[in-house]
């Protein structure tokens, strides 16, 4: 199931969907975010329901300043999507009727699925595959971490 | 309901050797294997061999998301998807499920 795929500019998000809900494509079915880490890529994938046409849009916005126009005018639907990504990406969707997070209470930190995001509950249990029985008794033969956590990782957050 | 059903997971626990790797694959850490070494002797062999011997295998499924890595990484095929669905429970504590209640998944010997 392929889609077409548009990238546009910011400031040509709103226009571009509105464009495409008059073309017939009514029917948002799914707007989220990634983290490409300077930039948060915002996207919407609207279907056309006749033909089941599909084309995936797709925006970027700079992580520091990482607001875009909201889509809920032209899709009541988008309300839950952008409240979502606000929450989990830090995004600030401009306009939105209803910005209250949607699935976590509001807690400062810094939003769970940016990459830079490192997660507590990583650092407060201890890893169970730490335990190395091969050399139980004798001290591990190296320090075990889970995989993709940098070696400084623990160090850094527990200053 | 399918044979392949992806319902829980099993534990075959004269397959484990308490190798950790799954535990140190699964993404939501919700494996703890616990063992300790044990020396056996073998007729002919000049010194004991040592074996871990596991004590402990539990599965979190408060935590567990199913994604069945636990069972591909596995090189003994010690665990394997079961299609029973009815491991609710009434508290979180009772969805770790320890060795014995592990191996009860299994569909087959």
């Amino acid at each position: 199931m392929s889609a077409e795929s548009r990238t546009v500019a910011r400031e040509a998000w709103e226009e571009t969907l509105g464009d495409l809900k008059a073309q017939g494509f009514a029917y948002l079915d799914l707007l989220t975010a990634i983290d490409r880490g300077d930039q948060i890529e915002v996207v919407a994938h609207v279907v056309e329901p006749v033909s089941a046409g599909q084309i995936r849009v797709s925006t970027r916005v700079p992580a520091v300043d990482p607001r875009l126009a909201t889509a809920t005018q032209l899709f009541p639907a988008a309300a839950w999507h952008e409240r979502e990504a606000a929450e989990m990406f830090g995004l600030v969707f401009d306009g939105h009727p209803d910005p209250r997070p949607l699935l976590r209470r509001a807690s400062p930190g810094r939003p769970p699925l940016r990459t830079a995001t490192v997660l507590a509950a990583r650092v407060a249990v201890p890893w169970p595959g730490a335990a190395d029985p091969e050399s139980a008794g004798k001290g591990a033969r190296r320090r075990q971490l889970p995989p993709g956590v940098p070696v400084d990782w623990l160090d850094e957050t527990s200053t | 309901m399918s044979p392949v059903a992806h319902g829980v997971i099993a534990l075959l626990p004269e397959a484990c050797t308490s190798c950790m790797i799954c535990v140190r694959e699964c993404p939501t850490w919700c494996i703890t294997v616990e063992s300790h070494a044990e020396q056996v002797g073998e007729p002919g062999a000049r010194r004991p061999r040592t074996v871990s011997i596991l004590d402990r295998f539990a599965i979190d499924f408060g935590l567990c998301m199913y994604c069945g890595i636990c069972i591909d990484v596995c090189p003994f095929d010690a665990l394997e998807w079961a299609p029973a669905i009815d491991n609710s429970a009434a508290n979180r504590n009772d969805l770790v499920h320890d060795t014995e209640r592990l191996a009860g998944w299994r569909m087959h010997d």
